[in-house]
């Protein structure tokens, strides 16, 4: 299969390969990356000078816990952008796992039984949203509008709107609360989640062809590859993500509630997308990604520390949401189109 | 006449059937091909011949009919089945990742892995991505460059290069010069010459009369989802060839 066919004596017309070219075609492609991380930069280095508590140990840690469950969903969320959906539904997930998990504790169940299974059914809510969308065509929007509403509704019937404490005692609270070498448990996991992520995205055959879904779904389907299994497994990423994103806050908070996560969808969105990742698929970034978390993180923590009302955090959020959807398209996209 | 199956055809297409929607697009096609032979596929915009190409290549699934490759019945649904037979296709659309580099996009789907089939083996993909393109004299000097930074010929090489790669025994080519300036246009009819004398079936849909006369041993002339004439390439002349596409002494 691999003796190249040859037409005629070659003459060797092969334009020579300058380093500046390949240079050009790399940077281009990262553009928004590097842009992402300068603002990270700034925003430290701002918050550093005007919020005095910002640069202590135990703020950067405190605001490493708090941006975790954003970061690991977000990185899933990666994926199911890239390949050319979304998951409205995340939020949701992040709820009903969190209440399950508490529910299920308070109801005598083993912990660690608990948590395998709220795991498991994040997972069997991505099948749910998958096998809409992948397999039936319906868009990934509406499908993952609806079980959003469907997966709320699930988590405020299942808790009656009461908040269902953990005791503190159950050894998944250190999922949460707990510290591994001084650093907190689900910066740890976020980092690993965000590594595993950048592996399978940059290095593996499934991060090629979650790729070329969402470049092109049908020049990817006649080229052999099973396009709605990788449709259908970008979604089980994002609910199974969401699922442990919801214990990890549910054990920090030691409390499992129905009202967790709300909005977080748009977090998780806004990061990604800051990111550079295009929200028409095709380009993705990981290590954008998680530089795009990190500045929600720093910009919720810092304004914090400088006494901002939390109501303001939300329309920056969004803002930031627009301007940044705003500049893929219009300066960034200009940058990946032609080298 | 020439439409008389033998044992030895690589490829039998018989009856052939294909609606979408109210769109009659193929009533009842047959298409016999044979080992190292290149037919020409011609007729009017919307006859049919890019549906009776895909449907050989698994693209389309057909409504009826059947396929025989090597004398045996070939039921396949998916390109993969296809390409496993060896049937491979260059299309009119030419269907390339724009946002995945050359090599990507000449070994989508079959990249080299690494690692146990864990990864992918970037290396030796652009290697081979190299060697595949010098050969065929595609002068693109970076196989990392995404397809979309490429002119519209490139891209066009890209495609036949990823159909001619994995040594197919069938080759369908679907307008593949549509785009080429006239010195690639010859290295793609010079290419076909010298797949067909390994063996290698090809079909060749263009509607650049000329170049089929060069390389084709056979004409066949598709007509609103019908074939409706297969002329010897060596015997027919252009006048009667156009004759036979536009209709003309055909009762409509
Ligand atoms: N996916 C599809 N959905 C609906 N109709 C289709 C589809 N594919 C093809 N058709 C219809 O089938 C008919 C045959 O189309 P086809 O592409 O096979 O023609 P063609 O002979 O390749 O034409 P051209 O020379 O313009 O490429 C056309 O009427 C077309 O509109
Ligand atoms: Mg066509």
């Amino acid at each position: 299969m691999n003796t190249p066919v040859t037409t005629e004596p070659a003459g060797n017309e092969r334009l020579v390969v300058t380093r500046q070219a390949r240079l050009t075609a790399k940077l281009t492609t990262h553009v928004q990356t590097v842009a992402v991380g300068g603002v990270l930069l700034v925003l430290l280095l701002v918050f550093a000078f005007s919020a005095d508590q910002f640069l202590t140990v135990n703020n950067v840690l405190n605001l490493l816990r708090q941006i975790a469950p954003t970061m690991i969903v977000a990185v899933a969320m990666t994926f199911v952008i890239t390949s050319g959906g979304i998951d409205l539904s995340v939020g949701s997930t992040v709820a009903l796992s969190g209440s399950l998990l508490a529910i299920a504790i308070a109801a005598g169940w083993d912990p660690t039984l608990a948590l395998v299974a709220v795991v498991l059914l994040g997972a069997a809510i991505g099948f749910v949203n998958g096998w809409f969308s992948a397999y039936h065509g319906i868009p990934a929007f509406i499908v993952t509008l609806a079980m959003l509403s469907i997966i709320r509704g699930t988590a405020l019937r299942a808790t009656e709107g009461y908040s269902t404490p953990i005791p503190r005692d159950t050894w998944v609270v250190t999922l949460g609360q707990g510290r591994l070498f001084g650093i907190p448990v689900p910066a740890i996991l976020a980092l690993v989640i965000a590594v595993a992520g950048w592996f399978v995205f940059a290095k593996t055959p499934f991060g090629r062809y979650v790729v070329g879904m969402g470049s092109n779904a049908e020049s990817l389907r006649r080229s052999g590859v099973a396009v709605r299994k990788v449709g259908l497994s970008v979604f089980v990423l994002t609910s199974t993500a969401a699922a442990v994103a919801g214990v990890l806050v549910a054990t920090r908070l030691a409390s499992g509630s129905a009202n967790a996560g709300v909005m977080f969808e748009l977090e998780v969105i806004t990061a990604v997308v800051l990111g550079g990742t295009s929200l028409f698929g095709g380009r993705g970034s990981i290590v954008g990604t998680v530089l795009g978390a990190l500045v929600l993180g720093v910009i919720a923590n810092g304004l914090v520390l400088l006494h901002v009302s939390p109501f303001y955090i939300q329309i920056l959020q969004g803002a930031i949401l627009l301007l940044a959807i705003f500049l893929n398209q219009k300066i960034f996209s200009r940058f990946a189109t032609r080298t | 006449m020439s439409q008389r199956e033998s044992t030895t055809d690589r490829i039998v297409m018989r009856d052939i059937r294909k609606r979408y929607g109210m769109v009659d697009a193929l009533r009842g096609v047959t298409l016999r091909l044979g080992p190292g032979e290149v037919v020409g596929l011609v007729g009017d915009n919307a006859a049919g011949k890019s549906t009776l190409m895909k449907i050989l290549a698994g693209a389309v699934v057909p409504d009826s009919g059947e396929i025989l490759v090597d004398g045996a019945p070939a039921t396949y649904t998916s390109p993969r089945e296809a390409h496993e037979l060896g049937i491979e296709m260059v299309y009119q659309d030419l269907a390339l990742c724009d946002d995945i580099d050359v090599a990507g996009n000449l070994f989508l789907g079959r990249e080299p892995r690494t690692a146990g089939g864990l990864m992918l083996d970037e290396r030796a993909m652009h290697a081979q991505a190299r060697e595949h393109l010098d050969a065929l004299r595609i002068r693109i000097p970076l196989t990392d460059l995404p397809v979309r930074a490429l002119s519209g010929g490139q891209r066009q090489a890209v495609a036949i290069a990823r159909a001619v790669t994995f040594g197919p025994r069938v080759l369908i080519m679907d307008e593949p010069t549509a785009a080429l300036a006239v010195s690639e246009v010859r290295t793609v009819l010079e290419l076909i010459r010298t797949v067909a004398r390994r063996g290698v079936s090809v079909i060749l849909i263009t509607h650049r009369l000329q170049d089929l006369f060069e390389v084709c041993d056979r004409l066949c002339v598709m007509y609103e989802g019908t074939l409706r004439a297969d002329l010897d390439a060596h015997t027919t002349s252009l006048e009667a060839l156009v004759e036979e596409i536009v209709g003309r002494g055909h009762a409509a």
